[in-house]
């Protein structure tokens, strides 16, 4: 089952408020938890105003006490209400470990399915201009890691808007959302909506149909991936992009369809290899059928080091059109000297020079 | 404040010195941020200086540091080193950490600065281990760790001062109170109405000063440290001050809604630097030694800007190196 996603032309950010907003609207339990959610930034403007429509009493301005505050939402969970909780960098929800992975990915089974624990916690991927080891974290494989999750990892506005109304509206468990600052300007035209691969919004999404290799994309390198296959469908070279979007549940069809055609697979994710949504789904590969493969399966994703602050260090250390693009051609062809010209580091380039904080 | 220094005259003019080298480094670095050299985000300590350099001054060499990422002052009071401040800051090789720390994690291991977190919280509990260590290796060395108000509201922080007083560890706490988190004012999120009262209920001894006077600090910081050697507990500080700059940034945020007018020109009539320096002429020092120092730091200061312009970007073979271990 597939259909297309909810068309807007509205910018991440935008969307993000719009998703704030229609879950105070629609469900009067719905409360709002973060650090700053009511001061004038809100939350990169993703909460800004809603105070004076929702009140005080829903959109609650919590003190610096990440465990406290996640374990506050879990019980309000469980007495009915519908908490959201934002952190501003996913890397602060490290002090939160316990109550969403203890307790939260747990409630359910382990009390013999007696609870749910409908609740949102959304986290913000920082990445650029010296966000440094400490601000600019990808966690989504700790989260995915953990059965009782679900980790979803939006890249498109399109993809907020429905998946953050089916997590609010029909979901009944703990939803980890990994949104990317650097997508929060970018706004996406409803073209450029992926189609939706399944029965719910939290399904994988295909960004665009191609024959020679599959990329199996996630967060903001689904966009990469997009540009990079628009460069190479002019010079011959045509990409089948899956945008993983929840990567806790990945539709292992949908992936091995991809590369049962085309023979050839590149991962482009926003974090660490090992461990991480590269060796996912080389594992549902190898483990479903490793005979379609045609050529050793490529992946991308940060070096294997914490972030370094320095633009000289960050520019190697994350993947780039450039980058991405030379890899997607390599194995394409089958050979380093691809022959193929490459773009130069532009696309999302504009975006990290415009980022200058805030935080 | 008292009108004329009762410390001796070197003390006096060495406070003066490290608060308007950490001014001027800061005053430079709102000059030239729009240049895009530096590329890393500013929590800026501009008006707040007085409390890191009060509280390492009086560690007189023999202490350990740990700071919050608003560490620029606390660096500077503790190492005076703004060759490799600077070096970090634009993301060189001749900074602190090959420009892999910039702003937020400035650390300098031989002289006792060891570290600073973008973690809220996240030193305190560092800090106690330092302490540990020295009790048993360094007896008489503290460990002074720098937090906000902020900070405060983790449990981490709890968790530290309970095993400090438990442990009767040579921790001073230092609590660097601007009333703010981000733009959260104290009142908005503390169910409790006065920490020192909270944290006189520990083992710990517990000192407050809302003077934002360098000499007061230092002389608090003395106290603390004396207190702490004789008593053998933990001291918590807590220190009343102002952010002149925005949370993040090196912009003044003057009208941004969460400023106070009156809050503002309170606290900029008894602006650190302009006290210590009104202190130093109504103590007899004359204005053109002082003039002649400031010039002197001014200088030097700009040397540092240019070296870190000309120094080395980190290249290729830094990306690696450091992640693991390596055995030596
Ligand atoms: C664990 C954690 N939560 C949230 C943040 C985001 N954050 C950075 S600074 C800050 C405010 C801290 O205020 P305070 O401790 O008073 O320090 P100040 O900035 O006033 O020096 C917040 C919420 C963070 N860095 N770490
Ligand atoms: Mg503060």
């Amino acid at each position: 089952m597939t259909h297309q996603s909810t068309a807007t032309s509205l910018s991440y950010r935008e969307a993000l408020h719009k998703a704030m907003h229609d879950a105070m609207a629609g469900n009067p339990n719905a409360l709002l938890f973060g650090q700053g959610i009511n001061d004038h930034k809100g939350i990169f403007g993703t909460t800004t105003g809603l105070a004076d429509k929702f009140g005080k009493h829903r959109l609650i301005e919590v003190p610096l006490a990440e465990e406290g505050v996640t374990g506050n939402c879990i019980g309000a969970a469980l007495n009915g209400a519908y908490p959201i909780n934002v952190h501003i960098r996913s890397d602060f929800v490290l002090l939160a470990m316990n109550q969403i992975i203890n307790l939260a990915a747990k409630y359910k089974y382990m009390f013999g399915g007696l609870f749910d624990v409908p609740m949102l916690v959304r986290l913000v991927i920082g990445r650029s201009w010296g966000q440094g080891a400490q601000h600019s974290q990808s966690l989504q494989s700790l989260f995915a890691h953990i059965p009782g999750l679900t980790v979803i990892m939006p890249a498109s506005s399109g993809s907020i808007v429905d998946s953050y109304a089916h997590a609010v509206r029909k979901h009944r468990g703990p939803v980890i959302s990994l949104e990317h600052r650097l997508m929060y300007d970018l706004k996406f035209e409803p073209e450029h909506e992926p189609v939706v691969l399944g029965a719910t919004p939290f399904s994988q999404r295909k960004v665009s149909h191609g024959s020679d290799v599959t990329i199996v994309s996630t967060s903001i390198m689904s966009l990469e991936a997009r540009r990079a296959g628009e460069w190479l469908a002019s010079r011959g070279i045509s990409c089948d992009i899956i945008d993983l979007h929840c990567v806790s549940h990945i539709d292992a069809d949908v992936i091995m369809k991809s590369v049962a055609r085309t023979g050839k697979l590149l991962v482009a994710d926003t974090s660490w290899q090992p461990y991480g949504v590269s060796a996912e789904v080389c594992r549902i590969v190898a483990m479903r059928d490793p005979g379609v493969l045609k050529a050793p399966v490529v992946c991308m994703g940060m070096a294997a080091a914490p972030c370094p602050t320095a633009k000289a260090l960050e520019d190697i250390y994350y993947p780039n059109l450039t980058t991405l693009t030379d890899a997607i051609a390599t194995l394409v062809r089958g050979k380093k000297d691809n022959g193929i010209e490459l773009p130069h580091e532009r696309s999302m380039a504009d975006v990290y020079k415009k980022f200058k904080g805030p935080f | 404040m008292n009108a004329v220094t009762s410390l001796p005259r070197d003390v006096a003019l060495g406070l003066y010195r490290t608060l308007y080298l950490a001014r001027r480094c800061e005053e430079v670095i709102v000059r030239i941020y729009p240049d895009d050299e530096m590329k890393t985000p500013m929590h800026m300590s501009m008006g707040q200086e007085a409390v890191s350099v009060g509280i390492c001054k009086a560690l007189a060499g023999n202490g350990d540091v740990i700071a919050s990422y608003r560490s620029h002052a606390t660096y500077l009071a503790h190492t005076e080193d703004h060759r490799s401040f600077f070096g970090e800051l634009h993301g060189r090789t001749n900074g602190t950490a090959d420009g892999k720390s910039g702003s937020m994690h400035l650390a300098d291991i031989p002289k006792g600065m060891l570290g600073a977190s973008g973690i809220v919280g996240a030193g305190i509990p560092v800090a106690l281990g330092a302490a540990f260590a020295n009790k048993q290796q360094s007896p008489g060395r503290v460990v002074a760790v720098f937090f906000g108000d902020g900070a405060v509201d983790e449990g981490a922080f709890w968790e530290s001062l309970n095993i400090a007083c438990a442990m009767g560890l040579p921790v001073m706490f230092v609590c660097e109170d601007n009333d703010l988190a981000v733009h959260t004012r104290v009142s908005d999120r503390r169910g409790y109405s006065s920490l020192p009262d909270v944290v006189r209920r520990y083992n710990c001894m517990v000192l407050e000063d809302e003077s934002n006077d360098v000499e007061a600090i230092y002389r608090l910081g003395r106290y603390a440290i004396e207190q702490m050697m004789s008593q053998k507990t933990p001291a918590f500080l807590n220190i009343r001050t102002y952010r002149y700059l925005e949370h993040c940034g090196t912009a003044p945020d003057t009208d941004a809604p969460y400023r106070k007018a009156a809050e503002d020109a309170f606290w900029k009539g008894r602006d650190c630097v302009a006290m210590q320096r009104k202190r130093l002429l109504e103590g007899g020092v004359p204005e053109s030694e002082i003039v002649k120092m400031e010039r002197a730091i001014d200088a030097d200061i700009e040397v540092s800007v240019a070296a870190a312009n000309q120094a080395p970007h980190p290249g290729q073979d830094l990306l690696y190196r450091g992640v693991f271990h390596e055995a030596s």
